[in-house]
């Protein structure tokens, strides 16, 4: 077995040993610490030895014993400290014997649940979801983020600290607490998905780990809710954009607008997956932002090229996202396609009344698809200013040089007339 | 050990790398995606050698709020630059076994792209990060 595929099954494999931990000896924040060991135990071992007849038994053995030993080393620092503090079975794990626990994808469920525990910040949140059920150590989640290893352990040692201190069992929430956990499950997967694609220091570094982790980590919760349309939504929304992602770089890390990209190199497979699982989706009720996002991205996906776009699709759906949600940004995109199908002056009216919202107004985009807008409409001096409040206010320096050669190109037209 | 690289830049060095019109020679596109081409190989090494902690690109001086006391107030002053002013454009910091490994990763650098005016004047700063040693291992 190669070390990749090794490393795979063990990174499969983590949430289910650390669940199985956890029921059995409570303590999550040293069954995780265990559970890491075991991983790092195998990922030396495994290649070098071969794989265990059971490797995810081997996994639960390694850590348990390690958590044992942890315990009993915590034990001895209370009794040091003088603290008449036990620590036993609670009630809820101390299970009958030949009662079965729950399975595993319910185990992976449950781990999501609490590393996006609404006590925890979103930077904890995502920290310690990378950790706890994607099986990623500390130094690579550091890399992944960017961030130094010290500020990823402290945070994931104080999110493991905040679990204990809540007292919130291993356990599903109660049934009525859990759309509001999904929501912010979905909401971290989401982030750690963009996160992907962040860029930084004049040049882009699409980090397709963290990208194709976030798929992997949406994929096991879809595996243990496949009737919940808004986690098969968040699927395919990320399948169906993660498809275009190597036309979406240019060689020197430049972002390639969708009109111009190269759709041959869009990923088919990626594609197909994520229409067919948004065309399952959809039918079953009232769609959420997720599946609506998805299945604008899936128009996009199916279109030969820009002309060829469904646009009177797009613009219903981004109506429709618009009533579930007020963001100018999604308004900003719904006047985008209203102008592909009704002209630039539909567009532009739109456009014009999101002018007095003042989030919009100090936002780059507003200013460059206005911009863009009045060009189209004939207007090219009321859109020399509009790219010039654009670059005003663009801070990234890719967007103000493309922002810069719409205004140089419409400074030379208006000399020329 | 852990080290800052530090590139710095000014406002005029901004408005050329962003192709501002008014700012002549701006960068042509070609120096752009040659830039950004470097700056990825650049990046890409130092995350597969491990030592890459963390890299951020500054936006212009024009953005930035200065917090001062003035008479025993604090005050917020927009953009407050001189033109020609040279301040930080963007850091790398790097975990590695010695200043020389810091430095010979900072020379690198020299070999990054651009129009002759702007080569000529560029340097970057290699720093050690202050950081607490532990005074013995207990």
């Amino acid at each position: 077995m190669l070390a990749a595929e090794i490393e795979d099954l063990l990174r499969r494999l983590a949430p289910q040993v650390l669940g199985a931990v956890v029921r059995r000896y409570g303590n999550f924040d040293l069954a995780e610490d265990a559970t890491q060991e075991a991983l790092l135990a195998a990922s030396l071992q495994w290649p070098k030895e071969g794989l265990p007849d059971n490797p995810k038994g081997w996994l639960i053995a390694v850590a348990s014993r390690r958590l044992t030993d942890l315990l009993r080393a915590e034990q001895a620092r209370r009794r040091r400290e003088d603290m008449v503090t036990e620590w036993a079975l609670s009630e809820h794990r101390a299970r009958p014997a030949g009662e079965r626990g729950p399975g595993d994808t319910d185990d992976t469920l449950v781990l999501l649940f609490m590393c996006c525990h609404p006590s925890l910040s979103v930077a904890s949140q995502i920290a310690l979801t990378l950790r706890a059920v994607g099986g990623l150590s500390t130094a690579e989640i550091s890399r992944a983020l960017l961030g130094s290893e010290q500020t990823v352990t402290r945070r994931i040692t104080r999110a493991k600290q905040s679990i204990k201190d809540s007292g919130v069992p291993f356990a599903l929430p109660a049934p009525d607490a859990v759309p509001g956990r999904l929501e912010a499950v979905l909401r971290v997967l989401y982030l750690i998905f963009n996160e992907g694609y962040a860029s930084t220091a004049g040049t882009t570094l699409v980090r397709v780990d963290l990208a194709e982790e976030a798929i992997r980590l949406a994929r096991a919760l879809h595996t243990a809710l496949p009737q919940d349309s808004e986690t098969t939504g968040l699927l395919a929304l990320m399948l169906l954009v993660h498809a275009r992602y190597r036309a979406r770089t240019a060689p020197d890390g430049s972002l390639i607008p969708m009109a111009d990209q190269d759709r041959s190199r869009w990923d088919r497979d990626a594609i197909e997956e994520g229409i067919a699982l948004i065309t399952a989706a959809l039918p079953r009720g009232p769609a959420g932002p997720y599946q609506i996002q998805a299945a604008i991205a899936a128009v996009h996906d199916e279109a030969a090229n820009t002309e060829a776009t469904d646009w009177p699709q797009i613009v219903a759906l981004y109506g429709v996202l618009l009533s579930l949600d007020g963001n100018p940004v999604v308004a900003l995109n719904h006047a985008v396609a209203v102008s592909m199908v009704a002209g630039p002056k539909a567009g532009l009216d739109l456009v014009q009344r999101l002018g007095s919202d003042a989030r919009i107004n100090a936002d780059r985009r507003f200013h460059a698809v206005r911009g863009h807008l009045l060009e189209m409409a004939g207007d090219p001096a009321a859109a020399l200013e509009s790219y010039r409040a654009a670059a005003l206010v663009a801070t990234n320096l890719q967007q103000q040089r493309f922002l810069n050669r719409q205004i140089a190109r419409l400074q030379d037209l208006l000399a020329a007339t | 050990m852990k080290y800052m690289i530090l590139t710095l830049a000014s406002q005029q060095d901004y408005q050329e790398l962003a192709g501002q019109p008014s700012a002549r020679p701006s960068w042509t596109q070609e120096e752009w995606a040659a830039l950004g081409a470097f700056m990825q190989a650049f990046n890409q090494e130092l995350l597969d050698s491990g030592e890459l902690v963390e890299t951020r690109g500054l936006s212009a001086p024009v953005h930035t709020r200065r917090i001062q006391l003035k008479e025993g107030v604090p005050v917020v002053t927009d953009g407050p630059y001189a033109e020609a002013e040279e301040v930080l454009a963007g850091y790398w910091v790097v975990e590695c076994e010695s200043f020389d490994r810091a430095t010979q990763i900072a020379s690198r650098l020299a070999s990054c792209p651009g129009p002759e005016h702007v080569r000529a004047r560029a340097y970057a700063d290699v720093r050690p990060i202050d950081e607490r040693q532990p005074d013995f291992e207990g």
